[in-house]
């Protein structure tokens, strides 16, 4: 991480939230993906397909300042990436950034509540009325002195949306957030991931390898070992 | 369990962390090797002591012995002529001091006996002469002397020369003649009639040794021989018995503090089984999905556990009879008691003893290991294959705790059995085990003192620390146990050389000391006439002398003997260092004499103040002298007792104006070696008294202190380095089990020292709740070993003494490093495997 890279400086794109420019990596000799090139704007609900092992969780990695590319560009909402220090890189994530993963991963020694407000609190931007709003808007309303233990993982997924856009982010990251769940339970999820997205006036990039999923998205794309093609590409 | 995973899993789960398994065993090992070792010497020093004692007492089938300064040797016509007596054989006991070429005094013990009657009593005591070609009735030759090995090795007198001895202030010469095989103590046979006349015994004897005839009652014989009041029968295994009781206590006490060891270890079995549990949840869980139950994952688990024992076991034991031979090579079998002098014991080794250790070694890893058994028990399969680990929040109940902490208060009002202070070990056992189950209890009062936090960081730990609080009894019970105990030890330690130093002053107010023993077998052998002391008083620079006269008596048949100090006694209370104020004199009865005993009387005797006694100060048929003790005084250089009387009183009483120590006040300036040089000229032999300045006294007093009780420190640093091992061991465990929750705080934006400092917080609100609880316990604890284990081990008191600043820092030091341990732990929290650890799907 912070290591600078060999390329040339790019223009960032006015409203493009996430901004992904002839990127590659690989490990040792082995490619993982290379010259991806993506733009996602703000409010674009971006679905990213690919087959297991193309490179899509490094590729979320090397988005959220995680891991370090071998050549290319990553900008979120204008600022690049590049040459970062971990500090910087963790400050960014803090403030431009939301996760929601497959396995939910919700604190479970905090209760529902304080989870969705931990990146305010991080950000020392604590406000008790928006996580409530917040918690009524994903349907967890009245929920919110409960633990995490106590939720369904319907529920659980609820949460990490609430918190993934709580503050606001420029980005939304969705590794595959309705792997665990099942098709009822992940339609009501993905809807309410997207009307949030909207709502907070974010970016989201959306990687999953359910065709359902994608069909919810704004566009579609397929990662491949050429780099991102649209989903119906050949 | 056969056929199952679990052979499987063990060598997986060792093989790819054999360092910290390798850790527990050696803890194991530890423990067992330290418990091992030392009941090893003291099972081996006994043993050759009481072969030794059966060796010069022979296997007679009774003995009648009389007080130490022996009785009237006509007694032994009137038992030998019994017609229920088959052999009888007079032996007189003499302790005293052999000179060695180069003028040092060498503790020797007489043995005068008849040969001819001897023989078939006492074989180990039938004297060997040199030349066997010689007159065979030499010995009886009231000039010559037979040693046996210790003797001829300490002594190193060439055969046929004369050996020194003493008898009071004069010193025999006795011509060494031969050997006997007797073992153990330097010492040496004569004839007993050259005996009686060559160290002032003439008509006495110490002890008649019987053989019986076939088919005597020995109740029958005894009421025909009508003893005097001094002289006892007793069995031959009395003796030994006596010897085992003298130091019972000390070898308890030492194998008590061994034990400590064994203790800690289970601690640390239960911080690396524990954090090895929380390693494995997942497989454990996904072996739950897969069809093995509850109870064969805790079944693995205590499998595990008994292995780790077993192994630690054996190694302890192998490590335990190695050390034992080596201290019995190098120290001897004493062990600095002082009770075992002069014995170099080969390793005895029973199968019973060692099989007892070996259980105790495999039991302490099962109990390190129950809890994390539980723990596996408990895992819910479900949940922690989701990665929400077992439902938290759960607290274990407190009421266990409280029964314990109040058991172990009750136990320490309960008396000593069988003269040890075992309740007192059972209160320490059961306070320490009460305090580490309340750390969840305490953990979630002290978070509810911790006002609500709105910053991300502090609200991370503290619900995590809150939520998580049955585990913090897995990080920090070694730091409770460990400080716990080195609190304990502290403040006893200070307490007592507090004491210790008080009463040095009190009892050496003069300038200079000399005395003519330190043995007290010899007191009536090495001693001095009584015009010393005045010409002691008429040397230049001499303002003061006050002589001492001291003897053994033996009050009672099953203890060891006690020691009368006669001394000018005009003012108690500034004499001696009394724990209350005296009762005055006038509470006397005409013929009563004052006495004032040391604290072990009044344990051993019951003589508390007011108490009437008889003391058998003149041999039978002469009546026991009574007295009345009007004070109790502070006595830690004898534990068995000490009765103070007026010199003057004793004198009168007894005729006897011996003197065994001058204490000498000096002019001011006057040169102390001068002094001394002046003194030996007094003398017909100037090495009859040894010398010390009460400043040398007391410094050598207070080394000798330090040196007993610095294994302490040691033990104390042990356990602070197994309670923060117990730290990290815990921390580590929880961080591998919450890899994805601190891969999510990188994702949220948490930076690296955030996450350490995160766990370092946790780390600290544990710690100080085991700090304090740790201190409340060590100072409950420490009030045991002051006022309960001390008194009835050796029958002495002391004040409580709180160094609150070696206390303070004691406490601020484990806080410190056991936040810091905590900090350390955490650094795996933020590396890149917790990071990617967030897209592990199980």
């Amino acid at each position: 991480m912070g290591r600078p890279l060999k390329t040339r400086p790019i223009r960032p794109i006015i409203g493009t939230m996430l901004s992904i420019v002839d990127l590659s990596k690989r490990y040792d000799q082995t490619p993982v993906f290379q010259h991806v090139t993506l733009q996602v704007a703000a409010g674009e609900f971006v679905a990213l397909l690919g087959e297991s092992g193309v490179g899509k969780s490094t590729l979320l990695n090397c988005i959220a300042a995680l891991d370090v590319p071998d050549s290319g560009q990553v900008l979120i909402a204008g600022q690049p990436l590049a040459g970062l220090s971990d500090d910087a890189s963790a400050r960014l994530r803090r403030e431009k950034l939301g996760f929601v993963f497959q396995a939910f991963h919700v604190l479970p020694h905090l209760t529902v509540a304080e989870n969705v407000s931990l990146p305010l609190r991080l950000l020392n931007q604590y406000d008790d009325a928006r996580v409530t709003a917040l918690l009524d808007d994903v349907g967890l309303g009245g929920l919110g002195q409960r633990f995490p233990a106590q939720l369904s993982g319907g529920q659980l997924q609820r949460v990490a949306i609430a918190r993934a856009v709580v503050h606001a982010p420029a980005l939304i990251l969705a590794d595959e957030p309705t792997g665990n769940l099942d098709p009822v339970t992940a339609e009501k999820v993905l809807a309410v991931l997207r009307k949030q997205v909207r709502d907070a006036g974010a970016a989201c990039l959306l990687v999953t390898h359910s065709a359902a999923a994608a069909a919810q998205a704004d566009r579609v794309l397929r990662l491949t070992d050429r780099g991102v093609l649209p989903a119906d590409a050949s | 369990m056969k056929g199952g995973p679990l052979p499987l899993l063990l060598a997986r789960e060792w093989r790819h962390h054999p360092w910290r398994h390798l850790v527990a065993l050696l803890a194991v090992a530890l423990g067992v090797a330290l418990a091992y070792s030392v009941h090893l010497i003291n099972t081996s020093a006994l043993e050759e002591f009481s072969a030794a004692v059966r060796n010069a007492n022979g296997e007679p089938d009774l003995t009648l012995r009389g007080p130490r300064e022996g009785f009237d040797d006509a007694l032994f016509d009137r038992v030998a002529a019994d017609a229920g007596v088959a052999t009888a054989s007079a032996v007189l006991e003499i302790d005293t001091y052999a000179r060695t070429a180069d003028g040092r005094r060498v503790p020797l013990r007489v043995i005068g006996l008849d040969p001819l009657q001897a023989a078939t009593l006492t074989p180990a005591l039938m004297p060997q002469p040199q030349d066997p070609q010689g007159n065979a009735m030499a010995w009886l030759d009231p000039g010559l002397i037979f040693l046996n090995a210790t003797a001829r090795e300490q002594l190193k007198p060439p055969m046929g020369t004369a050996l020194q001895v003493q008898s009071g202030p004069d010193w025999r010469s006795l011509r060494v003649a031969g050997s006997v095989g007797a073992t153990g103590t330097a010492l040496a046979v004569m004839d007993i009639a050259g005996a009686q006349q060559q160290f002032g015994a003439l008509g006495r004897i110490s002890r008649i040794d019987l053989r019986l005839r076939p088919g005597v009652s020995q109740q029958e014989l005894l009421a025909r021989l009508a003893l005097p009041a001094d002289v006892q029968a007793a069995r031959a295994d009395e003796a030994q018995a006596r010897i085992s009781n003298l130091s019972r206590a000390y070898r308890v006490n030492l194998t008590v503090l061994a034990l400590v060891a064994l203790f800690v270890g289970a601690f640390l079995v239960y911080s690396v089984v524990a954090l090895s549990v929380a390693q494995r949840t997942p497989t454990l869980a996904l072996l739950g999905v897969l069809g093995m139950t509850a109870g064969q994952r805790r079944m693995a688990v205590l499998v595990e556990c008994a292995l780790l024992g077993a192994a630690g076991s054996v190694l302890g034991l192998l490590a335990g009879a190695g050390m034992a031979a080596a201290a019995l090579r190098f120290l001897a079998g004493d062990l600095g008691g002082g009770y075992f002098p002069g014995i170099a014991p080969p390793l005895q080794v029973g199968l019973l003893g060692t099989l007892g250790f070996f259980v105790l070694g495999v039991m302490s890893a099962l109990v390190g290991g129950w809890w994390p058994a539980r723990q596996a028990q408990r895992i819910a399969p479900a949940l922690a294959l989701k990665g929400l680990g077992s439902p938290g929040g759960r607290s274990p109940p407190a009421w266990p705790g409280v029964v314990l902490l109040l058991a172990g208060a009750a136990a320490a009002f309960a008396p000593p059995l069988w003269g040890l202070p075992l309740a007192a070990y059972l209160s320490v056992a059961a306070l320490l085990f009460g305090g580490v189950a309340l750390v969840p209890a305490t953990v979630h009062a002290l978070l509810a003192l911790a006002p609500r936090v709105q910053a991300a960081l502090p609200l991370l730990a503290l619900q995590r620390a809150r939520f998580q609080r049955s585990t913090a009894t897995a990080a920090v019970a070694g730091v409770v146990a460990s400080l716990a105990l080195s609190v304990a030890l502290t403040v006893m330690v200070a307490s007592f050389r507090a004491g210790v130093s008080d009463w040095l002053g009190s009892v050496l107010p003069a300038d200079l000391y000399a005395r003519t023993t330190g043995n007290s077998a010899a007191l009536d052998q090495a001693w001095l006439p009584a015009d010393f002391a005045n010409r002691a008083a008429k040397l230049p620079g001499v303002q003061a002398v006050q002589a001492q006269r001291s003897r053994a008596l033996q009050l009672s048949r099953d203890k060891p003997a006690v020691t009368l100090l006669a001394r000018p006694l005009d003012q108690p209370a500034s004499a001696l260092p009394l724990v209350s104020a005296p009762l005055p004199a006038t509470r006397l009865q005409p013929g009563e004499v004052a006495v004032y005993v040391s604290e072990a009387m009044v344990s051993l005797y019951g003589a508390a103040a007011g108490t009437r006694m008889a003391l058998p100060l003149l041999p039978a048929p002469a009546a026991a002298t009574p007295v009345r003790v009007l004070g109790v005084w502070r006595d830690y250089a004898r534990q068995f007792g000490t009765v103070a009387m007026d010199r003057a009183d004793f004198q009168r009483l007894t005729g006897d104006t011996r003197v065994n120590d001058l204490a000498l006040w000096l002019r001011p300036g006057t040169d102390v070696a001068a002094v001394q040089q002046a003194l030996r000229s007094l003398l017909p032999d100037p090495t009859m008294l040894d010398y010390a300045s009460s400043a040398e006294l007391r410094r050598l007093s207070l080394r000798i202190f330090d040196r007993s009780f610095a294994v302490t420190y040691y033990l104390q640093a042990v356990a602070i380095v197994i309670g923060l091992i117990g730290i990290a061991a815990s921390l580590s465990a929880q961080v591998l089990a919450r890899r994805k929750e601190f891969g999510l705080l990188t994702h949220l934006g948490l930076t690296r020292w955030q996450i350490v400092a995160v766990v370092a917080g946790e780390g600290l609100a544990w710690v100080a709740a085991g700090v304090v609880v740790g201190l409340l316990l060590g100072l409950a604890v420490s009030m045991v070993l002051v006022y309960v284990v001390n008194p009835q081990s050796f029958h002495w008191t002391m004040d409580l003494v709180l160094p609150w600043g070696r206390i303070a820092l004691l406490a601020a030091a484990v806080l410190v490093a056991g936040t810091a341990t905590a900090a350390f732990s955490a650094r795996r929290a933020t590396g890149r495997s917790a990071v990617l650890s967030v897209k592990e799907d199980w």
